[in-house]
């Protein structure tokens, strides 16, 4: 008797707690945790850099969603691995950050859902996805993710430095046209002002070295990738891409044995003309360049990877909602993950303040973008900007094999045709196997 | 001062130094952590200058959080410690001193253990865990680390060191194997559980990968991958002094542990050598 008043008591008790009624989103994401500073913050305007604006944007979709409660899980960048074992458990989240290089990995195993009907019930249409978003997002005819931006590597350039070396005109700085043109403009650049024309990444990290001459390979109107599953690295525009950043390094025309925080230290010290780094940083030098008497208070500038070659286009890539296939999802589930889509869709103009390029066309047109600082500079790149070959998998750790042999090339460790073999080979061997 | 009086003074001076250079980049560590980010992503070297701040350590802790994973730690590295004292001894009593048919393969085999790193087996421990539908369960994250041959091969050395004599006399006077054991050698491997303990615990509180992917729900998470998850991209650059913050944040409990256990680790290691 005692025991059943006490399981009634409990029962009771369990009756009482507070049940959450509403529909929950489970979602993985990067971009870091920053819940002292903006766990109660709903006003946009008030967030700033990505972890800010992103915690911001999902407080304010439940502050208008009271039906909708998200769960976050946020995790280390990128969070693949948690991804997959979340996934090889059959418990994968509702929503995931991805980036658009690593959709066909997880796309060619069916672990994806195709987004297209369900975008379209909430009123978003691939055409309102700039060029560079949609080729992120779509693959075999299909839309993979909802693209929140693109990014891809600038060129930062210090304007007081530049003025200094004779190399900027009606206030914006004299970008080169060929290698040719790089090399002298680099080469009287250090002849007046006594520094390296660039400050480069080159010390533990190779996605620099990879990117730029991804870049350069496109703008030779070459692919590295015929298809998403062969790699062809033994050509003449493999060869003149890396032949340039070994001229300038040969020259001494750029910082040697910098990592990625030396060189931005010392860009932002004045160590050099310009860095090459990517879209998330114009903010962080724009503040730099107004404080008083910084290195870079003379200027900043910032510009898209100049047209060296034939072509215009710079490599790209991009950050996008994905959504992992689980069917065990209910519909409710779905139609709530779909309305969390369209908020960051319709607030693609807030997240564009990170430095990252919008990714819908309504918003690079409009004066409100376009005003914010160094923007209007950047705006082709939603034009100009470039994945690899859609369908091509293993990006990430291809682009690490790309990016040491490259610098193995640049730095003379070894002979270009060597590097760009030894490159060949090692990402066929990945390739082959898939 | 004679020159046989510094030469006595030399060894001294030695372990300072080396006490100087290894206290050298933990506090390093210390005094980043107490820079802005802004400050440290323009000049590294902005740690010699006066300007301090605890902001880095109100963004950990103001992640609610934060607390729950501390809890989960506790819990994991706890929970892991005692598995293996437990089953280290009652597997190093059984090599050192019952005598079974295959004890000599058996004891070979759990050696060999010693020898299988972790990365070999993990994906399949990973899909085994799916299968029984147990991962974002205290019980995924303590049960792989109970399986600890070094434990069962210290105890074991140690139960071997103890002279049979103890026992025998025990077992004449009537009392049961495992009497012999709880009541007669388990007081006596006191050092040897210490040691034992303590690795398992720091061992346990370090865990980083298994958590990671076992754990995927962020109310499962431990401190090491918790506080991981609040990194931005380029933390090393953006968000210096808050990942030194974390360094601090999350060593600071082991400091504790070493602080309060440092005789019995002492105590531990010098009788484990003199042996």
């Amino acid at each position: 008797m005692k025991r059943r008043v006490w399981f009634a008591l409990l029962f009771l008790l369990s009756s009482c707690a507070p049940h959450d009624q509403r529909t929950a989103v489970v979602i993985q994401r990067f971009f870091g945790a920053c819940e002292a500073d903006y766990g109660q913050q709903t006003d946009l305007a008030k967030a700033d850099g990505e972890c800010g604006i992103m915690t911001t944007m999902i407080n304010r979709f439940e502050a208008e969603n009271p039906d909708v409660r998200v769960s976050q899980n946020i995790v280390f960048w990128p969070g693949y691995d948690q991804l997959t074992a979340a996934l090889s458990s059959n418990n994968p989240p509702d929503l995931v950050t991805m980036h658009g290089s690593v959709i066909a990995d997880y796309q060619a195993r069916g672990l994806l859902d195709p987004l297209d009907a369900g975008l379209a019930a909430q009123g978003i249409q691939p055409s309102d996805f700039t060029a560079a978003a949609r080729r992120a997002v779509t693959l075999g005819g299909w839309t993979w993710g909802l693209p929140i931006d693109s990014w891809t590597t600038l060129w930062h350039v210090n304007l007081g430095l530049f003025r200094k070396a004779g190399l900027v005109r009606d206030g914006h700085p004299i970008m080169p046209h060929s290698p040719a043109e790089l090399l002298a403009q680099a080469r009287q650049f250090k002849a007046r002002t006594g520094k390296p024309y660039f400050v480069q990444i080159s010390a533990n990290e190779y996605a620099s070295f990879a990117r730029n001459f991804y870049t350069l390979i496109l703008q030779q109107g070459s692919q590295p990738f015929a298809s998403p599953t062969r790699a062809n690295f033994n050509t003449p525009q493999a060869a003149a891409a890396l032949q340039v950043f070994r001229d300038i390094f040969t020259a001494d025309l750029t910082t040697k044995n910098e990592d990625y925080s030396a060189a931005i230290a010392g860009f932002m010290a004045g160590e050099g003309g310009v860095v090459l780094v990517g879209t998330w940083m114009v903010s962080d030098f724009d503040a730099a360049a107004a404080k008083p008497g910084s290195a870079l208070s003379g200027g900043y500038a910032v510009v898209p990877f100049p047209q060296l070659f034939a072509r215009n286009v710079s490599w790209a890539d991009g950050h996008n909602w994905v959504m992992p296939a689980n069917p065990a999802r209910t519909a409710k589930q779905r139609n709530a993950a779909y309305r969390f889509l369209r908020f960051f869709a319709a607030h693609d103009y807030d997240w564009s303040r990170t430095g990252h390029l919008p990714a819908m066309r309504s918003v690079i047109q409009t004066p409100q973008w376009q005003s914010l600082p160094h923007r209007a500079e950047l705006a082709s790149l939603a034009v100009t900007g470039t994945p690899l070959p859609k369908g091509l998998r293993r990006q990430f750790p291809i682009e690490t094999i790309v990016g040491q042999e490259a610098a193995a090339a640049i730095s003379g460790a070894k002979p270009i045709s060597q590097a760009l073999a030894d490159m060949d080979r090692r990402v066929n061997a990945i390739l082959n196997n898939l | 001062m004679s020159a046989r009086q510094a030469l006595a003074k030399l060894p001294v001076a030695l372990v300072a130094l080396g006490a100087a250079l290894m206290a050298a980049p933990l506090l390093w560590v210390v005094a980043l952590s107490l820079k802005s980010n802004e400050a440290l992503m323009a000049d590294p070297n902005a740690v010699f200058d006066r300007h301090f701040t605890l902001a880095n350590y109100r963004a950990i802790v103001g992640d609610g959080q934060v607390f729950g994973w501390i809890l989960n730690s506790l819990i994991v590295s706890l929970g892991m410690t005692a598995g293996v004292l437990v089953l280290s001894s009652l597997a190093g009593y059984g090599f050192a001193r019952l005598k079974f048919p295959g004890r000599n393969a058996l004891f070979v085999v759990v050696l060999l253990g010693l020898a299988v790193p972790e990365q070999a087996v993990i994906i399949g421990r990973h899909q085994m865990f799916a299968w029984a539908a147990l991962h974002n369960t205290y019980f995924a994250l303590i049960m792989p680390g109970m399986a600890a041959p070094f434990g069962v091969f210290l105890m074991t050395q140690f139960f071997r060191a103890i002279p049979a004599d103890l026992d025998e006399a025990a077992l004449l006077d009537g009392a049961s194997h495992f009497t012999v054991f709880w009541r007669v050698l388990l007081p006596l491997t006191i050092p040897a559980q210490a040691t034992l303990g303590i690795f398992t615990f720091l061992s346990g509180w370090n865990e980083y990968w298994w958590p990671l992917i076992s754990a995927t729900r962020k109310d499962m998470f431990t401190l090491t991958v918790g506080i991981a998850s609040q990194q931005m991209n380029f933390a090393q650059t953006e968000g210096l002094g808050f990942l030194m913050a974390q360094a601090v944040f999350a060593g600071l409990p082991i400091l504790v542990v070493y602080l309060f256990f440092q005789k019995y680790i002492v105590q531990a290691v010098a009788g484990a050598a003199g042996r």
